[in-house]
């Protein structure tokens, strides 16, 4: 079955990787899964994803954020859309917490995102992009 | 004989005050010479002058040491010396007064009062002793010069139009003037002294209260910062666990919302609800071990405290603990040493510590692995370890370990489910029966984490502090 895109998920809860995987794959998107963001930074060179969902917080605070300073410097990677999403309470506190860097992604969230929307943006992403 | 003045600080000012005084006195005594000689023609004025040049002089040289002794300020020489440079200078004036009253008329000379000053100035820089001293010295020198001038030991200048000369001659006044000025000068280095000593204790008394009061204010400052750190604290702990509690329930929404959404197919369903009871779980562990955290945290361990036997609550938890290996494929050994002596804690507490340090034990340890229960005496101390084949720490995560929510990669990585809160709920519950705890590990060869706690002696029953 062809798909409509690649989706890469970053984030070191493995359910929620799964969750995403099993509302995206019915969305009708391929999706790879990465439990660090190194791990999903060879993702990204590799599979080249059409659209990446990013957390924030994984082993370390601000390993998303770090993920993004990589994706900004690399050509090979700053083309392609990223979602930031977070459980932290709400945007206030990215001010102080987990950092005050500029963050180099398309949109932010805060988990738990609905289904909904996450296909919403998956498909309006990956429909622009091709 | 000097006494060392309480506000020594003050004098070693007030000798500058002393010196700057005295020129003013110079200048003062020369026009007074030039006044006088004007309105009685018998002055000599000579003598009278090379008296004053010689004041003069002597305030050079004092004002040159007064310096020296500044230069040499914070060695504790200044302080140590200036009462008795206040006390020279005194004296010198003293000397330089009555050697001017002797060329000026002596006992006819009405001056003679200024004596008094002298003896104000060592009440107001020295010690009560010193200034009647000074009295003493002022009355021997001004009896000394009368009886000498009246005996014709040494000359006597007269002054005519000031007094009847007639008069000095006459013993029994001669004496009466001088034993008038010398009991207003005892009198007055009496008065003043006392008044001088009574602000000097005001000011002592000031002084240590301001000291006092700075003291508190220190204290004051330290108990706010300490506070406002306790303060920081809490809320940062606060945003942790809102964070912590909100990491299970944001995936339990997510499934919900994926199951009751339709996103999920009919046979990923089940596995989607079944991870999502896992957290549910989880939140629930956390609240639980949160709950544990709060009561170890205000545990008013020594109170509640009682001598317990560790050997009985151990033999407890390791009834439920050797399922747990068994079932893991895991071999418990146990080493207890025979007599025991107890100790002071809770049995609860006591229970939870065991149970958190084994249970963790087995959970990160695989099959095959050895899990050894050790207690024994050690001086005043009971210390139970147990040691373990698993995962180990690695050196980086061992200052975090006894964090709170703080659970190494690894130990994520071979137990999903944990809360992270399982070894701070036992620090602090063994720290507050005053004990201690501490781990040895290797990254991959294992952990032993051990613990002491003081052993109960006779009196601790009576909830005394003893330690």
């Amino acid at each position: 079955m062809a798909t409509k895109g690649k989706v890469l998920i970053i984030d070191d809860d493995p359910d929620f990787c799964e969750f995403m995987r099993t509302g995206l794959e019915s969305g009708g998107f391929e999706v790879l899964t990465a439990a660090s963001g190194k791990q999903g930074l060879s993702l990204m060179r590799s599979a080249k994803p059409d659209l990446v969902f990013l957390d924030v917080v994984m082993a370390h605070p601000t390993e998303g954020v770090d993920v993004t300073a990589t994706i900004k410097e690399d050509p090979e990677l700053w083309d392609i859309p990223v979602v930031m999403l977070t459980s932290i309470m709400d945007t206030e506190y990215i001010g102080h917490f987990p950092t005050d860097r500029p963050l180099a992604v398309d949109q932010f969230l805060t988990k738990p995102v609905p289904m909904a929307e996450v296909l919403r943006i998956a498909n309006e992403t990956v429909g622009a992009k091709s | 004989m000097i006494d060392f003045h309480p506000l020594k600080l003050e004098l070693v000012e007030r000798i500058d005050w002393l010196i700057r005084l005295r020129w003013w006195a110079v200048a003062g005594t020369l026009v007074g010479i030039l006044v006088a000689r004007l309105v009685e023609p018998a002055l000599p004025v000579l003598p009278l002058i090379i008296v004053t040049g010689f004041i003069g002089l002597y305030n050079v040289v004092f004002a040159l040491y007064a310096r020296q002794l500044w230069q040499r300020r914070g060695t504790g020489i200044r302080r140590r010396r200036s009462p008795q440079f206040a006390a020279t200078q005194i004296v010198v004036d003293l000397v330089a007064l009555t050697a001017l009253l002797h060329f000026s008329g002596g006992i006819e000379n009405p001056f003679a009062i200024f004596l008094v000053f002298h003896v104000i100035i060592a009440a107001i820089l020295l010690s009560r002793r010193a200034s009647v001293a000074v009295a003493l010295l002022a009355s021997v020198l001004y009896a000394g010069l009368v009886f000498l001038e009246l005996t014709g030991w040494l000359p006597h200048v007269h002054l005519p139009l000031l007094a009847d000369p007639a008069r000095y001659t006459v013993v029994a006044y001669a004496a009466s003037k001088v034993g008038a000025t010398c009991l207003t000068l005892l009198l007055a280095a009496a008065m003043a002294s006392s008044v001088s000593e009574r602000l000097q204790q005001r000011t002592q008394d000031l002084l240590e209260a301001n000291r006092v009061c700075e003291v508190n204010r220190t204290e004051l400052a330290e108990v706010n910062e300490r506070l406002r750190q306790v303060d920081a604290a809490r809320t940062q702990f606060i945003v942790m666990v809102a964070h912590e509690l909100r990491a299970p329930m944001g995936a339990i929404i997510t499934a919900l919302n994926l199951v009751l959404g339709g996103y999920a197919p009919p046979e990923k369903q089940r596995d989607v609800l079944e991870r999502a009871q896992v957290r549910a779980y989880e939140l629930l562990d956390l609240i639980r071990d949160l709950l544990e955290l709060v009561r170890a945290r205000r545990l008013e361990g020594p109170a509640q405290a009682t001598p317990v036997a560790m050997d009985q609550v151990l033999d407890g938890v390791l009834g439920l603990m050797r399922v747990e290996a068994e079932n893991k494929g895991l071999t418990l050994t146990t080493h207890i040493a025979p007599d025991l002596p107890p100790v002071r804690a809770t049995p609860d507490q006591l229970k939870s510590i065991w149970t958190n340090l084994i249970s963790n034990a087995i959970k990160y340890t695989p099959a095959g692995g050895q899990v050894t229960v050790t207690v024994a005496r050690d001086g005043n101390e009971v210390i139970g370890s147990v040691e373990d084949t698993g995962i180990g720490i690695s050196r980086e995560d061992m200052p975090r370990l006894f964090e709170e929510f703080f659970r190494t990669e690894q130990a994520k990585a071979m137990v999903q489910r944990g809360t992270g809160v399982g070894l701070a709920i036992v620090k602090r519950t063994v720290e507050s029966y005053g004990g201690r705890i501490w781990v040895e590990s290797e990254a991959g060869q294992g952990s032993k984490f051990s613990f002491a706690l003081p052993v109960a002696d006779d009196t601790s029953t009576t909830q005394t502090e003893d330690r």
